[in-house]
């Protein structure tokens, strides 16, 4: 990353806080997004009705799921696969009322694949409020055979769909939840510049 | 500004104090597509002076033949809409700006909820045309003085059926947004168009329950208020202009000759925003564009709807 650079469609994520107008709070949040909950139920814990759906990938994270059991106990659902809490979340959604806030922690991955899922039910990327934790590897989408290569953490990764070397742009698309990815030695094939791990 | 010659087609008195006017082209072609909730603005030509005065579209956004606006008589204003009322005939030709939406439907929204108040159920007319088109899920709340005030409403039902709510104050029926707002599913906009008070009840209201900003929609035209006359300078067309009490800082601006931007005359698009240069009194902001950190800064005016208390007033203009 280069100092002093930066574009406007890169995501701004947000420290986790609670929204002081709300009639209900609804967290989602997967491996060390666990520490961010935990976090947010430590400021206070408001007067309306809080809700986690926490996806459980590690033995630490087992860990903030029993913390945030301990605080919030049948309103803290845990899960061990995306699916299925992505399933729950969408029986859930069709019963919650305006006024229910959204809070996202976690991977930028699982950040937009929960914002995406929340998009046909209505809800903005605006509306929810991001917080990334852990990793910063990124997706990254090629313009060429338009496959996503997930957890990319160089600045040139080859392309899960079509093996060309990718130069990871900062272009981000909020409807794909990836980076752009560009071949980077079209011009000139197999002169590559120089790969660096840059997104742990 | 580009404007199209229209000439008005029909005339028909729909309660005690509106009128809807049916505008064709001048030259029978067909005007251009818009979408829901969009208003053009007409120029009204009183005595040599002119007034703009922003209207809503309210036929079917896809019918192109001729297009609807309805005009609310005010008594206590400058004297546009009593123009319009007594001065204006079928066959009066009169020119509009092309349509323009500040107002539009969220079209990714899972449900809308339409609040209109008296005239401000104008723009609804065509955002229900499209709600309709789209199968949308949507709820109309209607209110108004009594009986004979709710214009439209026969036909609204018509066409909106179950989805129409009327609430008629002279017969105690009330809305109460709490109420409404509190049992909206996710993913709900709101949109307002009505009086003042109305329009600040609302937006109170759905904040105080959480509803996001992105969720809200509300339009208010303003129509310029009357104040005391003060001069204006302008700093780059080097001029020095007297705004009399009852016209806005923009007309006066174009009375002197100098071009300046505008679209919606008023006080929400934000296109005639002017950089104030230096000013030795108290800027009067009326419209609902400028942040409230931006009217105390002192360093912003929309001359559509504002006025000041000075004697110095320099413009970036």
């Amino acid at each position: 990353m280069e100092h002093g650079y930066s574009i406007k469609s890169k995501p701004q994520y947000t420290p986790l806080h609670w929204h002081e107008k709300a009639t209900g709070h609804l967290l989602l949040a997967h491996g060390a997004g666990g520490q961010a909950l935990i976090n947010l139920l430590q400021q206070s814990l408001p007067r309306q009705q809080v809700s986690v759906l926490y996806l459980q990938q590690t033995a630490a994270d087992a860990e903030y799921a029993a913390k945030m059991k301990a605080v919030l106990d049948a309103d803290c659902h845990v899960f061990t696969a995306e699916a299925s809490l992505q399933n729950a979340l969408k029986l859930m959604l069709p019963f919650m009322y305006m006024g229910t806030r959204l809070y996202v922690a976690g991977a930028e991955g699982f950040i937009w694949s929960m914002t995406a899922l929340l998009k046909p039910f209505g809800i903005a990327p605006a509306d929810i409020m991001q917080q990334q934790t852990g990793t910063m590897a990124r997706s990254v989408y090629c313009v060429h055979c338009k496959a996503t290569t997930h957890h990319v953490t160089t600045n040139i990764t080859p392309c899960a769909g079509c093996g060309s070397m990718l130069f990871v742009r900062d272009h981000f698309s909020r409807n794909m939840g990836a980076y752009m990815g560009l071949m980077v030695d079209a011009e000139s094939p197999g002169e590559l510049p120089e790969i660096e791990e840059i997104y742990r | 500004m580009n404007s199209i010659n229209i000439k008005v087609a029909a005339i028909d008195q729909v309660t005690p104090l509106i009128k809807h006017f049916t505008l064709v082209k001048e030259d029978g072609g067909s005007l251009p597509a818009f979408s829901g909730g969009s208003h053009v603005v007409v120029a009204i030509n009183i005595a040599g002076r002119v007034h703009r005065n922003p209207y809503s579209l309210m036929g079917s956004p896809l019918a192109t033949d001729a297009y609807h606006i309805s005009v609310r008589r005010q008594e206590q204003s400058r004297g546009g809409s009593v123009f319009m009322h007594d001065e204006v005939k079928v066959g009066t030709a009169l020119k509009i700006t092309y349509p323009l939406n500040l107002f539009s439907l969220a079209k990714l929204g899972r449900k809308h909820i339409l609040i209109a108040g008296g005239i401000g159920i104008t723009p609804f007319m065509s955002q229900i045309a499209d709600l309709e088109r789209m199968h949308a899920d949507y709820e109309l709340h209607y209110a108004f003085r009594s009986p004979e005030h709710g214009a439209f409403a026969a036909e609204l039902a018509q066409t909106c059926g179950d989805k129409l709510h009327c609430y008629t104050d002279s017969q105690g029926a009330r809305l109460n947004f709490n109420e409404l707002l509190s049992t909206q599913p996710l993913g709900t906009h709101v949109y307002v168009c009505g009086p003042g008070a109305m329009v600040t009840a609302l937006l109170e209201s759905a904040r105080d329950l959480g509803w996001p900003e992105s969720h809200i929609h509300s339009e208010q035209f303003l129509a310029p208020p009357i104040g005391e006359p003060f001069t204006i300078q302008l700093a780059r067309s080097n001029k020095e202009i007297l705004v009399p009490a009852e016209m806005s800082m923009l007309e006066a601006i174009e009375g002197a000759g100098v071009e300046a931007e505008y679209l919606c005359r008023g006080g929400v698009c934000g296109r005639c925003e002017l950089d104030v240069l230096d000013s030795d009194g108290k800027l009067m902001h009326h419209d609902h564009y400028l942040s409230d950190e931006e009217k105390a800064s002192g360093k912003k005016i929309m001359p559509c709807v504002s006025r000041a208390q000075c004697t110095r007033l320099l413009l970036d203009l």
